[in-house]
């Protein structure tokens, strides 16, 4: 029985829910609007690169090289889209 | 057909092995496809006219509720694929339906906490904003839903056909897709929920 139960993936999951129960953090605790970011930040995309790593196994083949320049690039765009977005709609420089 | 009997059952043709990184290409599409909405979602979180901004309508149980039973079925669905490498189909099969079931769960949450928002006033057509907010975990949820069916159908041909080099990559496959779901869900727990009731 325990044979179905990795310790690599128990792990995971266990510091998956501490990481989320680190980002409650923010609705807990009263703190400045930069603290509360920084947090989330941290916590969701190590959140995210826990998955991808552990979970995903997108390190397995030899398509390894292939798969995290595809997620880099899928990543980059994201950021892309999003901070050019909040550039010119919110922040103002237009 | 050569079959690479070193390799876990997923991977062992090259065609099993291109498809697993074609689904990673398409995964990549799926971020930039949330990316739109995450930076539509930033841009109109506060015109919410004469409707409720987040904080007003937010409520922590039923996302931590969301949150705990994804975060568990994207566990369980690694455990699967675990147990599928170790050809124990049986495991394999039960763990496929304890995700599935908290798939469901997770939607029926989410469900009614769509019902919540409509009842109180916060639909579709309220504000940039509720629009926005109800587009995006929509898209999320509409994914999570053709989930549980595609995750269903994937049982039904390991239960039938056993475990082969096409029900393993097809099996593993999914379980790429319903952690992406979670990954998803952690960003929206984050950026949406918990950065509004900030």
């Amino acid at each position: 029985m325990s044979e179905l139960f990795p310790r690599k993936q128990v792990m995971g999951f266990l510091f998956s829910l501490l990481l989320t129960a680190v980002a409650l953090a923010v609705y807990f605790f009263d703190m400045s609007y930069a603290a509360g970011m920084t947090i989330l930040l941290v916590t969701a995309f190590v959140q995210a690169g826990l998955q991808l790593v552990v979970f995903m196994h997108a390190g397995e083949t030899k398509d390894k090289g292939a798969i995290y320049t595809n997620v880099y690039y899928g990543v980059f765009i994201a950021l892309v889209t999003i901070f050019g977005t909040l550039l010119c709609m919110i922040w103002g420089y237009v | 057909m050569k079959i690479d009997h070193s390799l876990p059952l997923e991977y062992s043709t090259e065609e099993n092995r291109l498809k697993v990184l074609g689904f990673w290409i398409f995964l990549g599409a799926e971020i930039m496809l949330f990316a739109t909405l995450f930076a539509s979602y930033f841009t109109l979180v506060n015109r919410t006219g004469n409707g409720p901004a987040g904080a007003d309508i937010f409520e922590i149980t039923p996302v931590l509720m969301e949150t705990i039973v994804l975060l568990t079925s994207s566990f369980t669905i690694g455990l699967g694929v675990h147990a599928m490498r170790l050809r124990n189909k049986k495991a394999m099969l039960s763990f496929f339906a304890v995700t599935l079931l908290l798939g469901a769960g997770f939607l029926a949450v989410e469900i009614s906490e769509f019902v919540h928002y409509v009842h109180i006033g916060a639909g579709l057509q309220t504000s940039a904003f509720t629009s926005i907010l109800l587009t995006t975990l929509g898209t999320h949820g509409a994914h999570v839903t053709l989930g549980i069916f595609w995750g269903l159908f994937i049982m039904l041909q390991v239960k039938q056909r056993g475990l082969t080099p096409e029900t393993a990559n097809k099996s593993f496959i999914f379980s790429l897709y319903w952690h992406f779901l979670d990954v998803v869900w952690i960003f929206i727990f984050s950026f949406i929920y918990l950065k509004g009731m900030m």
